[in-house]
């Protein structure tokens, strides 16, 4: 059989299927946005209709720190999973897998090291690093 | 994991090793001379190891991969490159203020992917070598923090690789897929059990080269070429330039070499339009520049245009000859792209690139020796007698006539005639006499580390570019 031909006679479960989920999901919207009622009180369009009013912003502003040690948390985090797969596998993979886990810790404890000296743990801003610094040498 | 094989992959091991050592040693003392001192310590005793491996035959590490020595050869290539890079970030960055440790550890966390990238036989080395490298030059393109032109490159890089990186690994997915194997091998001995011709297959491989074709910014996928070789520091642009291209343009040639891929006509048919559309645009956009480093990018892509030339005709011709074509064109490439963009990072600070035409105007009066290297970089590029750049192009040229891709031939040699008159314009624009008012005021301090790179650089692609003997002899045993 010709290729092409193939291809698309292989193709046409994909579309019709393509067809029926742009066809439901436009039912679902459009029925709800022709058949629903609509009204405009006051309140309508706070998140909640009653309890409590929200009040303040959403945007707060935390200290850049925060991300980069919410970033630390997620590598190391993810790098610990790999352990996991080791440890399950700890028998099967012997010594050599055992030094490669080594090795593996190793560069990890090195990084770490690597952060803890150029100071990406320390959660002050450099402004109270500084004063910090000062009182330090005055005592 | 044996002694020899552990002997083959010793190399890349060293490579891991130093750039461990360079993260302690920045953790114990800031220090921008030792931690240069340290990266390169490093690279050489991994060239060492190299030298010590060189005497075995091909060697399989694990199933993933494969050091022969063809990928020595490249391996050693990279690393050497590396060296000058280092040698360019020390002179640039020496009298920045701010932290400029951490570059090199980014450079050889570069060059650890770009090697793995050249010795891989199966799709997760691949992979993996391809982002380790992709990782490393977002940070580096960026590194000059403050400058809204460096951070806007590397925004754009970061967005066009990850979209290139999914375009990359979908066509992995679908050739796994249909095949079942990773390897290389293994998909070669799928397809050669195959009788017709396969759709998915023929899919997955163009959109493994829509995914390379980023790397090696062919002309669809060149948009950010200009844009990230402007706004990265000169050093990093030219470790783009060579190290980041020409190790995805190798391993591009293993899959191709080794997964039957010069099977598929089509893929070669895309790859012919790539490549004229690459000379033509390249050449032609390079004409219009006012600024250097754009117009090196540019007068890149119609480079890679140029190479892809010995790559198509990899589908009518032995193997062993394109390998050869390929890797003598990649080495005087290399050199002298290096050279180019070494004499820019000479001449620029961190704070002040000089990129502007007009910064170059009577460079031979003002810095001779500098001027004379430059020109013996731009001669090459442009493919002129004496230099390693025609011997080259010689070479793709062999190879195109050995493949009978006359149209492509034709291609290139219009682009060449384009090529002459903006690299000629440039040396022109060097030895025109020194007009008044030009400010040479902000000009950086004498390199001494780069002036001996770039002098090495020069004396290298003028004995290649006369007596080719030695490389063509070094490289024609390889494959």
């Amino acid at each position: 059989m010709n290729i092409e031909a193939t291809l698309v006679s292989d193709l046409l479960p994909l579309i019709v299927y393509f067809g029926a989920v742009l066809a439901v999901t436009g039912v679902m919207l459009g029925g709800a946005y022709f058949l629903g009622q609509r009204h405009s009180a006051k309140a309508a369009n706070e998140p909640f209709e009653s309890g409590i009013v929200p009040a303040g912003d959403v945007h707060i502003r935390f200290s850049i720190q925060f991300y980069l040690l919410a970033i630390f948390f997620v590598i190391f985090d993810m790098e610990s999973v790999f352990l996991f797969a080791w440890s399950v596998a700890l028998r099967e993979s012997g010594w050599p897998g055992f030094i490669e886990a080594l090795i593996f810790i190793g560069v990890l404890l090195a990084a770490l090291i690597y952060l803890w000296s150029i100071g990406a743990l320390d959660w002050r801003t450099r402004r109270q690093r500084i004063d910090a610094q000062k009182s330090g040498r005055r005592e | 994991m044996n002694s020899s094989q552990l002997i083959a992959f010793l190399p890349v091991i060293c490579i891991a090793a130093a750039a461990v050592v360079v993260m302690l040693t920045i953790a114990v003392r800031r220090h921008f001379t030792l931690t240069c001192l340290m990266a390169g310590l490093g690279l050489l005793v991994s060239l060492l190891a190299l030298a010590m491996a060189g005497r075995q035959g091909p060697v399989q590490v694990t199933p993933l991969i494969r050091v022969d020595a063809y990928g020595r050869f490249v391996m050693a290539l990279l690393l050497a490159a590396g060296l000058a890079v280092i040698a360019f970030c020390y002179d640039y960055f020496k009298n920045r203020e701010g932290e400029n440790e951490e570059l090199l550890f980014l450079i050889l966390a570069a060059l650890l992917g770009a090697s793995v990238l050249v010795t891989s036989c199966h799709f997760a080395t691949f992979f993996i070598g391809l982002e380790t490298l992709s990782v490393s030059l977002f940070v580096l393109v960026g590194y000059v923090l403050g400058q809204s032109g460096s951070l806007e490159a590397a925004v754009k890089y970061l967005v066009l690789s990850g979209v290139s990186s999914a375009f990359l690994l979908m066509g992995m997915a679908l050739i796994y897929a249909q095949c079942g194997q990773l390897n290389f091998s293994g998909i070669e001995q799928y397809l050669a059990s195959q009788e017709l011709f396969n759709g998915m297959v023929l899919t997955g491989i163009v959109f493994i080269v829509a995914g390379v074709g980023f790397k090696l910014s062919l002309v669809p996928f060149h948009l950010w070429t200009p844009d990230v070789y402007e706004g990265a520091p000169a050093p990093v642009t030219a470790f783009i330039a060579t190290v980041s291209k020409g190790a995805v343009f190798i391993l591009l040639l293993r899959f191709f070499l080794s997964s039957g891929g010069y099977f598929y006509g089509p893929a070669l048919t895309v790859f012919s339009v790539m490549a004229v559309a690459s000379i033509l645009v390249g050449n032609v956009l390079a004409l219009l520049q006012n600024n250097v480093k754009r117009m090196l990018a540019y007068s890149s892509i119609a480079h890679m245009g140029y190479l892809l030339i010995a790559f198509i005709a990899g589908g009518r011709i032995a193997p062993n000859l394109v390998v050869e074509s390929v890797t003598f064109y990649l080495v005087a490439y290399f050199m002298t792209t290096l050279g180019a963009f070494g004499v820019v990072s000479i001449l620029s600070t961190p704070q002040a690139e000089a990129v502007a035409l007009s910064f170059y105007h009577g460079l031979f009066w003002r810095r001779p020796g500098l001027a004379a290297i430059f020109t013996f970089m731009l001669l090459s590029l442009a493919g002129i007698p004496l230099t390693a750049g025609f011997i080259g192009k010689f070479y793709i040229f062999a190879a195109g006539a050995d493949g009978r891709l006359w149209g492509l031939l034709l291609m290139l040699i219009i682009g060449s005639g384009l090529g002459l008159y903006y690299y000629l314009r440039l040396i022109v624009v060097m030895s025109m006499s020194q007009e008044t008012g030009i400010d040479a005021g902000h000009e950086a301090a004498f390199g001494r580390v780069s002036s001996v790179i770039l002098a090495v650089l020069t004396v290298l692609l003028v004995w290649f570019g006369i007596y080719p003997g030695y490389l063509m002899s070094l490289i024609q045993g390889l494959y």
